[in-house]
């Protein structure tokens, strides 16, 4: 996936403005998919559109490329520090599982 | 330098109100509160509300209260910040008052959800979160952000779901005494624990509840018993993966900071607390964040009994919104009327001749945070 960097801080959306200096111009680079869980939940109560895939994870990933974390969806039990990595994007999520 | 005094409170009970209209328990409130004013010229008002439009279909409420309670041509407003509308409104009131167009208004704040399904209530809410985001699209909810939180605090810490029990737990005991608040009836640590799991390791009783109720108050620039010394404002991230510190929300820490600059004081001279547990481990961040006490310590002083209403920093006496209940757009006032009761000294949960209170509201996943600080003069 695609990270955005101004002033050391890195994102995976792309800003209008940097926070810190106000400037416009953002690098970007292209790095791995695979991170370690930072943290997550089990999600029992769903809203409605989600409802048929209760329960599911989410689970925040810390990227092991940048300094940066994605917020993915999982079927498979995790804990803090697992390994996993980008299974495939789904109607705009990042859908993760382990390695 | 104009000052700012509350004059009147009002709330109606929170609950389960099938038999009350969102505008019956908003109109109740403010002549409630209008009364308590000892009936005053109102310049303005201030409502705040959240789901008005999308489950109740009911809009313009600021001009239903000016014209059913026979207020005048004057302006109304309402206000949305989430869960932080009703704070925000108070806000905007007393910016009013300060820039020295009002002299007296009246700000409300109201919400109506049990008649909703969860489902349509839990899709409304949603809208507090940024909805054109991959965190949506991976079916993340309020309840999975805390959730989240939650767990890595555990990690962190060594805290453990027991210590959110514990916070669950205070809290109803303070709503037992509350005759106004949504949850009369005790629970056990065992029930609490073993309650249903909404979000892991969040369960039924660790999440405020779906609420119907209204609160209201009178400000003025003339002089009452009750000053509001302090008023501040902030907006925070609105997505969980830009978070710098998860077990940071900076809204808190900075809605707290620059009022506790405006009144000239510290964590350490306030008397008496209302923050937004909107969840359990809310309140303990928001203890942490607010300077209660040290950074991933917060858990510690709830272990201790410290927020207790005999602990030396008594949060949530009228039992927060886990049993008061959580009426959306009405909870940001409802914490004023505590502490107003608290400064008066006629509060359910009456701590002792408390002088300064705080109150603390959130609204989304730290997106917005008011703190007011109120001073018996
Ligand atoms: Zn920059």
């Amino acid at each position: 996936m695609k990270v955005y960097e101004c002033c050391g801080v890195e994102t995976l959306t792309k800003k209008y403005f940097c926070p810190d200096c106000g400037g416009e111009e953002f690098a970007d680079r292209e790095i791995s998919d695979s991170g370690t869980v930072y943290s997550f939940t089990k999600i029992h109560i769903a809203p409605a559109e989600f409802a048929h895939i209760a329960p599911y994870y989410v689970v925040l990933v810390d990227l092991d490329e940048a300094d940066c974390k994605v917020t993915t969806r999982m079927l498979e039990e995790v804990k803090i520090g697992d390994s996993v990595t980008l299974d495939k994007l789904e109607h705009g999520a990042y859908i993760y599982r382990k390695v | 330098m104009t000052k700012t005094y509350i004059h009147g409170i009002g709330m109606t009970k929170f609950g389960s109100l099938p038999d009350f209209s969102m505008k019956d328990l908003l109109l109740k409130a403010c002549s409630e509160a209008l009364k308590d004013a000892g009936r005053p010229k109102i310049d303005a008002v201030f409502v705040g509300n959240f789901l008005g439009g999308s489950i109740s279909n009911q809009e313009i409420l600021g001009a239903i209260v000016a014209n059913d309670l026979g207020l005048g041509y004057v302006p109304s407003t309402k206000v949305e910040g989430a869960c932080a509308s009703g704070g925000i409104a108070l806000r905007q009131g007393i910016l009013g008052i300060l820039s020295g167009e009002y002299e007296t208004v009246l700000v409300a704040g109201v919400e109506k959800m049990k008649h909703a399904t969860t489902a349509d209530v839990t899709q409304g809410i949603n809208a507090a979160m940024d909805t054109i985001t991959n965190e949506k699209s991976a079916g993340l909810t309020f309840p999975g952000f805390f959730g989240v939180l939650a767990n890595r605090y555990f990690y962190e810490t060594g805290a453990t779901k027991e210590h959110l029990a514990r916070v669950a737990l205070k809290n109803r005991e303070n709503g037992v005494n509350n005759p106004l608040a949504q949850f009369p009836k005790p629970t056990t640590l065992e029930e609490i624990m073993n309650a249903r799991m909404i979000t892991d390791p969040l369960g039924l009783f660790d999440c405020s509840p779906m609420t119907d109720g209204a609160a209201a108050v009178v400000i003025s620039r003339k002089k009452s018993p009750i000053h509001i010394l302090a008023s501040s404002q902030v907006s925070g991230p609105t997505k969980m993966q830009d978070t710098k510190n998860l077990l940071s929300i900076p809204a808190i820490g900075e809605s707290g900071r620059i009022a506790y600059e405006k009144a000239g004081l510290g964590p350490k001279d306030i008397d008496v607390v209302e923050i937004h547990d909107c969840f359990s481990m809310t309140e303990i961040i928001a203890i942490e964040e607010l300077g209660f006490f040290p950074k991933l310590e917060g858990w510690k002083a709830v272990e201790e009994g410290r927020t207790k209403v005999t602990g030396d920093k008594p949060v949530n006496t009228s039992g927060g919104l886990l049993s008061r209940g959580h009426p959306i757009g009405a909870t940001g006032i409802a914490q004023i009327y505590q502490l107003v009761r608290q400064l008066r000294g006629n509060a359910a949960n009456q701590v002792k001749e408390p002088r300064i209170a705080l109150a603390q509201n959130l609204g989304g996943t730290g997106s917005y945070s008011t703190v007011h600080i109120l001073e018996r003069v």
